[in-house]
């Protein structure tokens, strides 16, 4: 049982792109000097900070929370850092929830932040008895989207899933990234565009695979009952999860080089867990929930988040996205911000930026991509090794 | 890919993890005696919750098993991974053995064309680079079986 009620009162962001001349610390800061101006409220009254951890950024990056607090003034409350590679800033918002629920504080800021390294990411050890990392990139030469490709050609085999279908994705996603001031990637797609983009990884091609960006987003939370003295909006958490993996997922998890090859639990078992835990703890289920902000980190990631997370039968996601019932106004809108596909992954900032992003379709702030009557949302992380994240919010 | 230089003597590129001889190559894995689950590599133990962990043994999965998905990379992976020369578009399948067990491995020996899931596969090396005693450097790697 949770002890009380808490909601999101102010979101900030820098936007997503690339940004050489900047340090982490410099993204981070604009993020939460937003979310303080946005949720009125002074930086002396947040009581708790759960940081992602930035992994490219050595010392200062392990101690985020407390670079990004020196800035602001150090006023000795608990800072924590968190790492769940894509799930990062999923785990540093649970974790501000349930100090609040658990009635320790009443406020709370959530921040993560990112600068992705350039070209690849790669293996950050060389001890292969330790760190599987070490042997699917020295044995095999896998890059990340690779494990995506393996996948994709199988549900291609199963459902009978077309380049079309993987390239729909794309077009429909950067029509929504064109009017999103925050997004990297703001240029529209034809079908043919992006069926004549690149090859990466047969069957994905270039745009059909998102980039790494840097970015930062941040999050005040405030027990829901204190709320009102400091917005006329507040956003309450239905609940807000963290799942891992289930013994026998056949998925080839990034940085593994084998699986079972007979199914004892749910593909992306993990992203299963987190969002049955949320709509279990919410009592919100996905026929009740009006958008949904999912890790599209390829085409084939936004066909079967859309059954790993129960908004659609098996081999059923095509057909939605043909009949356009995933579009703003179809029967849910999905990924209205513009999705990774338009942002690009920013490992450590992107949960907490995908709260975020359905925080503002839910008090009525996004002009021309709006979510009409938006009352309840969702977002669903990925994430390396079997993490994964699920938030559900309502008005 | 076709494999057409002259071979050298071959060294594994990491140790433990395949082995080779007049009979073929094998991955090297190991089963759980209790929850019966094997593993790859042999010294990443992934049991059943619950599991007692007890009486893991080392053994040689099956040379052959069967293509179920692939993928054909265009770009060169960075560091660690290292050959001597650009490999690119080169093939990486994933492969199911009946030991209840999928593998990755690159895939030599067929045409792009040839490719289809549900082929047969058998385990073989790839030279990843020759070192400079003029030994070899080498990975597993899986080439459609002979018919």
């Amino acid at each position: 049982m949770i002890a009380r009620e808490v909601a999101i009162i102010g979101v900030g962001m820098h936007p997503w792109g690339k940004f050489s001349q900047k340090t982490f610390v410099d993204l981070g800061v604009e993020a939460i000097a937003k979310a303080l101006a946005d949720a009125n409220i002074e930086w002396k009254k947040i009581e708790t900070i759960c940081s992602g951890i930035y992994i490219w950024g050595g010392n200062a990056g392990h101690l985020s929370g407390q670079y990004l607090a020196s800035v602001f003034g150090e006023t000795g409350i608990p800072i924590v850092n968190v790492y769940n590679a894509c799930a990062t800033g999923a785990s540093a918002l649970r974790l501000a929830y349930l100090s609040i629920a658990s009635g320790q504080v009443d406020t709370a800021l959530a921040v993560g932040v990112d600068m992705s390294p350039e070209g690849f990411l790669t293996a950050k050890s060389d001890n292969p008895r330790q760190d599987r990392d070490v042997l699917r990139w020295r044995m095999v030469g896998m890059p990340n989207p690779t494990y995506w490709a393996l996948e994709c050609r199988k549900r291609m085999q199963r459902y009978g899933t077309t380049e079309e279908d993987l390239a729909r994705v794309k077009v429909l996603l950067s029509q929504y990234g064109a009017q999103n001031p925050n997004a990297r990637y703001k240029k529209v797609y034809t079908l043919e565009e992006v069926l004549t983009s690149k090859m990466v990884c047969d069957p994905l091609r270039l745009y059909e695979i998102c980039a790494t960006s840097d970015g930062a987003a941040a999050l005040i939370l405030c027990a829901a009952n204190k709320a009102r003295q400091f917005t006329s909006k507040p956003i309450t958490i239905g609940a807000t999860t963290v799942g891992s993996a289930i013994y026998g997922d056949p998925t080839i998890r990034i940085s593994a080089i084998s699986a079972p090859s007979k199914a004892g639990a749910p593909l992306l078992s993990e992203s299963y867990s987190s969002s049955q835990q949320a709509y279990k703890l919410s009592g919100i289920g996905p026929e009740d929930i009006d958008l949904l902000e999912l890790p599209d980190n390829s085409s084939w990631h936004y066909l079967q988040y859309l059954e790993t997370c129960g908004f659609c039968g098996d081999g059923e996601a095509e057909r939605m996205v043909r009949d356009g019932e995933t579009q703003i106004g179809g029967r849910i809108a999905v990924c209205p911000s513009g999705g990774f596909s338009s942002f690009g992954e920013a490992i450590g900032a992107q949960a907490v930026w995908q709260v975020a992003e359905v925080v503002m379709q839910l008090r009525g702030q996004c002009g021309t991509r709006q979510v009409e009557r938006a009352k309840v949302g969702m977002a669903q992380t990925y994430g390396l090794m079997g993490n994964s994240g699920t938030t559900i919010l309502k008005v | 890919m076709e494999e057409n230089r002259k071979e050298g003597r071959k060294v594994s590129a990491l140790p433990d993890l395949f082995t080779w001889s007049e009979d073929g190559v094998h991955l090297l894995s190991a089963r759980c005696g209790s929850c019966g689950t094997f593993f790859f590599p042999m010294y990443h133990e992934q049991h059943r919750p619950g599991c007692s962990r007890q009486g893991i043994e080392k053994v040689l999965l099956s040379k052959e098993g069967k293509l179920s998905s692939y993928t054909i990379q265009y770009y060169m992976p960075p560091p660690p991974f290292k050959t001597d020369r650009d490999i690119t578009p080169y093939v990486i399948g994933l492969v199911e053995f009946s030991e209840r067990i999928q593998i990755v491995g690159i895939v030599v020996g067929c045409t792009f064309n040839q490719l289809k899931t549900g082929m047969a596969m058998e385990t073989t090396t790839f030279t990843l680079y020759r070192d400079e005693g003029g030994q070899d450097i080498v990975t597993w790697a899986f080439q459609p079986v002979k018919t």
